[in-house]
């Protein structure tokens, strides 16, 4: 019986040269959202590993800018690029995060970047 | 008697991370993973990196509408020109594990002022910025920073009116993320080393304005605790 083999070197080989997250470029098919939509962040479990920030859990939010292709932090932490999504920059009104945000900044914000599997639209 | 002569050690102890950091790496270079010598380019690369680029990149922006568009377009291309390769650099060629290759230039306006944090852990553009400093790694900055940022950035000695809309920027994915400041009044006719001069890295991370005359950080303020906890 022939040992399993796993090639450990495939992101190496895949991104040198080019860039990471620049070689995953072209692999999430068409974006679900488009500049200036509103969505809301979806309060996923989280089981092992995430890089979605508990604070922004529930939150609506405005789709600034749509950044660029990669696996999502729950796959690619175990080695997972089997499923590219898009990334998008997120701009969250701080009220809308922290209830008890002075009224007097208003206008201020929160932008962070997360994968389209987080978003719902609103 | 020899006793008394002997030398003052240079440090004290070594860290449990510097244990654990040298155990790694001897048994990466026994593996074969990379050798002694990739190291030692390696830590001599990490060691030629500083804010000096980014700062020449803010000051090229503020004198070339055109480099300015591109920088905000694409950071990596615009990073080129003042000597910083994203992609092609050590020790990976695709981006150091963690800093990957998507820098973002935000660009601030009389009426945006950007800041940039990590609430996660503690991601920085280090290929074009250099090593983080000690306090952008702490908790306090980065627990306290995203919930109230005029707050922390006031103890920098950055008070913003009301209607300047403050964005905090959660670097919390593969983007990195600098700020492209306000170019301050009172340097009209300067040249791009005189600019360059007065980006200071604390204006990079958006803690601090540029300000003529002004060529170093602050010292990071430390404030006793309100309410101190007192051992009986």
């Amino acid at each position: 019986m022939s040992k399993p083999h796993y090639d450990r070197e495939h992101h190496v080989k895949k991104a040198t040269g080019i860039g990471d997250p620049q070689c995953f470029k072209g692999e999430a098919g068409p974006a679900k959202f488009k500049v200036g939509d509103k969505v809301r962040i979806k309060d996923l479990p989280d089981i092992f590993y995430s890089r979605t920030q508990v604070y922004t859990r529930g939150a609506p939010a405005t789709v600034a800018e749509l950044v660029y292709e990669s696996p999502a932090a729950e796959d690619e932490s175990w080695d997972n690029t089997d499923n590219p999504v898009w990334f998008y920059s997120v701009v969250f009104r701080q009220k809308d995060l922290w209830p008890d945000y002075p009224d007097a900044f208003a206008n201020d914000t929160v932008e962070t970047e997360l994968p389209e599997r987080w978003l719902e639209p609103m | 008697m020899a006793e008394k002569h002997k030398p003052a050690p240079m440090v004290d102890e070594v860290s449990e991370f510097e244990v654990l950091e040298i155990a790694v790496r001897e048994l990466a270079i026994e593996k074969g993973l990379f050798t002694a010598e990739d190291h030692q380019h390696w830590t001599e690369y990490m060691h030629t990196l500083g804010p000096l680029p980014a700062a020449r990149l803010v000051a090229k922006a503020w004198l070339d509408p055109e480099y300015k568009k591109l920088a905000v377009k694409d950071g990596v291309k615009a990073s080129l020109e003042v000597g910083i390769d994203w992609v092609n650099s050590m020790p990976t060629k695709f981006g150091t594990p963690s800093d990957y290759c998507n820098l973002r230039v935000l660009e601030d306006t009389p009426k945006l002022k950007h800041v940039v944090v990590c609430t996660l852990c503690s991601c920085y553009p280090r290929p074009i910025l250099g090593q983080s400093p000690e306090w952008y790694r702490t908790p306090n900055y980065r627990r306290r920073l995203v919930r109230w940022p005029r707050q922390v950035l006031a103890e920098f000695g950055l008070q913003l009116p009301e209607d300047v809309e403050v964005r905090v920027e959660d670097s919390n994915q593969k983007s990195r993320f600098i700020v492209l400041p306000v170019r301050p009044e009172g340097t009209e006719g300067w040249t791009e080393d005189q600019l360059a001069e007065i980006v200071t890295r604390d204006c990079l991370i958006g803690v601090a304005v540029p300000k003529p005359g002004k060529t170093a950080n602050d010292p990071r303020p430390v404030r006793p605790a309100v309410n101190p906890y007192h051992h009986h």
